[in-house]
């Protein structure tokens, strides 16, 4: 592939390497904030089942996955 | 298994533990196991390995983008610039409601394992210690069965350009059982 290719490819979004890289990203940063909003929330008060509902998942998924480091 | 292992393999594990925590990384590896015995000049297997010209530095060097550091770094940043994030921006609202740090506070303090081949390459150890009449796994027994499992490790020494089979031979005769 020449050059012009790879910049083509990286531009439109279609280079998988990139695109996948910045998926990964994404999810680190989502996963990132979620932890820290979780820890706010329980600070404050919030029952495991009103997070789990902002959040849209079960509350035995969001308990699973943050009992017991909070 | 851990109870046969001489203090300083016991070590070596621990320490190759602390060596992938403080490079960021969750999966720890023969690689680390390797920086580890050569950062501890490890005595069963550290004039093995000078004599090899294997040191920390080139070691580190030669492990640099095997393991993918588990919090939001450099590389996270330009591939969310690509989507038009700013993780500068992001970084600077969230500390400015919750204080320095606080994005990566958020980033998950997962447990450490060993890696498959990490795993394995204890199991060859056992072996190797078995097989040369040691009665407890020794650091040499460790070494040699990162040389056997061929993961992390192995491919380092190897990009290092060592002679294994003479390092294999030095650790075979360095303890008489």
């Amino acid at each position: 592939m020449t050059e012009m290719d790879d910049l083509a490819a990286a531009a439109s979004g279609t280079d998988p390497e990139t695109g996948l890289r910045a998926a990964l990203a994404l999810r680190r940063l989502a996963d990132s904030l979620e932890r820290l909003q979780v820890t706010n929330a329980r600070r404050q008060g919030w029952s495991w089942q009103a997070i789990a509902a902002a959040l849209e998942v079960s509350r035995q998924a969001v308990h699973k996955k943050y009992a017991r480091e909070l | 298994m851990f109870e046969r292992f001489t203090k300083q393999a016991r070590l070596a594990v621990t320490e190759a533990y602390a060596a992938a925590g403080e490079l960021g990384h969750r999966q720890v590896g023969t690689d680390h196991v390797l920086l580890a015995l050569v950062r501890e000049a490890d005595p069963a297997t550290g004039g093995a390995l000078a004599a090899a010209g294997v040191d920390a530095d080139r070691v580190r060097a030669a492990m640099a983008g095997r393991h993918r550091p588990d919090r939001l770094g450099a590389e996270d940043e330009e591939a969310l610039r690509s989507l038009g994030i700013d993780l500068a921006a992001v970084r600077e609202r969230v500390e400015a409601a919750f204080g320095p740090g606080a994005l990566d506070k958020g980033t998950r303090k997962a447990r450490q394992h060993f890696t498959k081949d990490a795993k394995k390459s204890l199991e060859l150890a056992l072996r190797e210690a078995v097989r040369l009449k040691h009665r407890s796994i020794g650091a040499e027994d460790l070494l040699l069965g990162i040389i056997r499992a061929e993961g992390d490790g192995y491919e380092v020494l190897r990009d290092l350009d060592v002679d294994l089979a003479a390092l294999r031979r030095a650790l075979e005769s360095g303890r008489a059982a």
